[in-house]
């Protein structure tokens, strides 16, 4: 015996979170693009998409997002520091891959310090996840040990049922527990069955690709070159990576007043590297790619015991010359031995 | 033989000659509709080249990579009358010796690639000037006009709304074969021109310098609509700005490898209907 | 009683023709609003849109460019560039959506005291019953206030 939602009371959850003082995030397609963003009625979600065109990590780590106001006086600087919203937020409708990311960044924002800018956000969010029936030819995630409906990064999962009337409800942590509370009266005991999660095919051998990176002699290697000759450069892949979390510090205003913000910043730009110096250690596109999936795969790992990849696929998916972290892992795959 | 079959090998031969050093051409892509730039360096390779009605990228854009003409070889490349327009504009603004590009010409019509004949940036002028007459595009046309039958504030919220999606992963700066600028005016922070951070106002004025600094260099290869991760339309105001520059100095960019830029020249009767 | 709106009015002029006829309105002792702050380049042709650009940002409700008559420019050719260059920028600006009417562009020579005079209190006036540029003011805001996401 489990516990179901039927889409037809989404609504009557909706209510009762946004009573118990939660705001609802849920998927939409506004402006010709889709994306996580406020709703206060399911005829609002577009819960059909493979996935959102943009993720999550925007409500964590935004794209731009200031951190201090300054005032310099004759005598002293005045300072304000401005936080994020206090406010509780459901996100409602996401994917495992975009919640994994979640919980793949967590240890980096916890690290040296904890920073008060990610951990405010993600302490007043409750992640509901929805596991996929469908997929499409860039998701990724079971190449990257991962999986339709994996938990991690997850508050509540939920199996969409066989009759597509509704999901199956587990709760997965004391805050998932904590948001069906309100909602208790809503979901409904059942035995209905869920619906098969969808089978992702496995592109790559990420256990390969790890050995072969760890070889010291693979950094030189020629390939690197070979793999990125048509990377252009731009920022697509980085950004909209649920696990990328470079960023830049900017002071924007006047001369004696201003605000200093945290900007997206991308390691596929020409000047990421540069130093005031003029010198540049990652001066040309294939460096920069090589330091993208060394990062990713071997770095990462290293210091936090995961790589930085959900498997959501975006990087391939939105390439202008559809390049991506997959061909890369596939050629190294099929690296001869 | 198919003008893939065709072009194939005349690049292998190419090649093999040694006339070229690279062709930089499109393969099948990681699905069946997509295709991406490959560069191609050995006879063996050309059996990757693949040309059909998905070829639509303007592979221009990889002439302006730092250093890859520099050894005075030539470089051919699978091109369309837009990319070839680019080629001028490049030659024109002294960034490419039009002697070292060897283009493959190609049209698609109705989904169909059809031949275009010359190998030489020079050999297509009758091409361009065609499509020079021709006009720009009916279908961007239409759209503008719906633009410019709104209100100013109609419009200003319509590209507000546009503009708070994008991110500055300057998708469309790097996909655009003008764009070359070694240092973009973005990236100079001394002064700060334009605000690096992607909130609403700093995008604004991205894509407004941007849009400034392409007018009168525009091709409308469309490769900024194409690659803008969210999906912002760019091709309505880089066309806007075509538009603007045909109509009121009768210039249309890359009609050949010395044709003056449209600001760095003027004419005394220039029009000034403005000015008070 | 409530307070009149000042439109905060930047000028960017030419030294030769449009400074000069500045400072002889001034010397004339002819009066006019007080809402513009000028921006001296040496010629027209040196402004670039960034600086129209830039005031917006900073806060500007209204904009002049003002230089020498076509013809008569101290640097010879300077101001059939920046004719150009405006022509241009101008379409862009309208098509965004920034109303034409705050950024103004005009050729006024050493002589014409009065025409900038009257130039600088009838745009003044103009920017006044438009109001402040609160389009763009409001995207500042946002910039200000926590980030929405």
């Amino acid at each position: 015996m489990t516990r179901i939602l039927l889409k037809n009371r989404l609504d009557d959850c909706i209510v009762a979170w946004r009573s118990a003082g939660f705001s609802v995030l849920a998927p939409v397609k506004r402006s010709d693009l889709s994306r996580f963003d406020e709703v206060e009625s399911s005829a609002e979600m577009a819960l059909d998409l493979v996935l959102t065109e943009r993720t999550i990590k925007d409500h964590f780590f935004p794209q731009t997002e200031p951190l201090i106001k300054y005032r310099i006086k004759k005598h002293e600087i005045d300072s304000q520091e401005m936080l994020p919203p206090d406010g509780k937020r459901v996100f409602f409708g996401v994917r495992p891959c975009d919640a994994s990311g979640l919980a793949i960044d967590d240890p980096l924002f916890g690290w040296d310090y904890k920073d008060e800018y990610w951990f405010k956000r993600r302490d007043n969010a409750v992640i509901v996840t929805i596991a996929c029936t469908a997929s499409d030819d860039f998701c990724m995630c079971t190449s990257v040990k991962l999986a339709p409906d994996s938990a991690k990064g997850s508050d509540v999962l939920l199996r969409p049922l066989q009759g597509g009337n509704g999901w199956q409800v587990e709760a997965l942590s004391d805050r998932g527990n904590a948001l069906l509370e309100p909602i208790s009266s809503i979901l409904q005991d059942s035995t209905d069955a869920p619906a098969p999660t969808v089978s992702v095919p496995v592109r790559f051998d990420v256990d390969k690709v790890m050995e072969w990176l760890a070889d010291p002699a693979s950094f030189e290697s020629h390939f690197w070159k070979e793999i990125s000759l048509r990377c252009i450069g731009c920022g697509s892949c980085t950004f909209l990576c649920p696990t990328c979390h470079c960023f830049d510090i900017q002071d924007e205003g006047d001369t004696y007043t201003g605000i200093r913000r945290k900007n997206w910043d991308s390691c596929s730009f020409a000047m990421f590297t540069m130093h005031t110096s003029g010198h540049n250690p990652r001066n040309t596109q294939s460096t920069r790619w090589r330091q993208r999936i060394m990062h990713k795969f071997n770095y990462y790992r290293g210091k936090f015991g995961v790589n930085s990849c959900s498997g959501c696929g975006r990087c391939t998916r939105q390439c202008p010359v559809d390049m991506g972290i997959t061909e890369t892992l596939q050629a190294i795959t099929n690296l001869p031995k | 033989m198919g003008l893939q079959e065709q072009y194939r090998s005349e690049a292998a031969g190419l090649l093999s000659s040694g006339a070229v050093k690279l062709v930089i051409g499109y393969s099948a892509g990681s699905t069946p509709d997509r295709r991406r730039p490959v560069f191609v360096r050995t006879p063996e390779e050309a059996e990757r080249l693949v040309l059909d009605g998905a070829c639509v990228a303007n592979l221009s854009t990889y002439l302006v990579t730092e250093g890859l003409l520099s050894d005075g070889k030539s470089v051919a490349l699978f091109l369309k009358p837009d990319g070839v327009r680019s080629v001028n504009i490049l030659a024109a603004e002294a960034q490419v010796n039009p002697e070292q590009v060897v283009i493959f010409g190609f049209e698609i019509e109705n989904g169909q690639v059809k031949p275009l004949e010359g190998r030489k940036a020079s050999d297509f002028t009758p091409v361009i000037e065609a499509a020079k007459t021709a006009g720009l595009s009916p279908e961007l046309q239409k759209e503008s006009e719906r633009l410019d039958q709104m209100s100013a504030s109609e419009r200003f919220e319509f590209w507000k709304e546009q503009f708070a999606k994008c991110i500055k992963c300057y998708a469309c700066r790097q996909v655009c074969p003008m764009c070359y600028c070694r240092r973009c005016i973005v990236d100079v922070n001394q002064p700060q021109w334009v605000n690096t951070s992607s909130h609403t106002l700093g995008n604004f004025e991205w894509n407004i310098v941007r849009a400034f600094h392409l007018a009168g260099r525009c091709v409308a290869c469309g490769g900024c609509d194409r690659s803008c991760p969210v999906n912002i339309p760019l091709r309505l105001i880089n066309h806007r700005m075509a538009k603007e520059v045909l109509d009121a100095f009768d210039y249309y960019a890359g009609e050949s490898t010395d044709q003056k830029p449209v600001l760095a020249t003027f004419r005394q009767d220039d029009p000034e209907t403005f000015i008070l | 009683m409530s307070v009149q709106f000042e439109p905060k009015i930047v000028a960017f002029v030419c030294t030769y023709c449009t400074y000069a006829g500045a400072d002889l309105a001034g010397t004339s002792r002819m009066k006019y609003a007080s809402n513009v702050r000028m921006v001296r380049l040496p010629c027209t042709g040196r402004i670039s849109p960034m600086f129209i650009l830039k005031a917006l940002q900073k806060g500007a409700d209204g904009v002049l460019v003002s230089g020498c008559h076509p013809g008569d420019c101290h640097f010879a050719q300077g101001n059939y560039h920046a004719r150009r260059r405006w022509t241009v920028f101008r379409a862009l600006l309208a098509f965004t959506g920034i109303p034409e009417q705050r950024i103004r562009f005009s050729w006024i020579s050493a002589a014409e005291g009065a025409k900038f005079a009257e130039l600088i209190n009838s745009l003044t006036e103009d920017i006044r019953k438009l109001g402040p540029f609160e389009q763009y003011q409001e995207l500042q805001k946002v910039i200000e206030t926590q980030s929405t996401y």
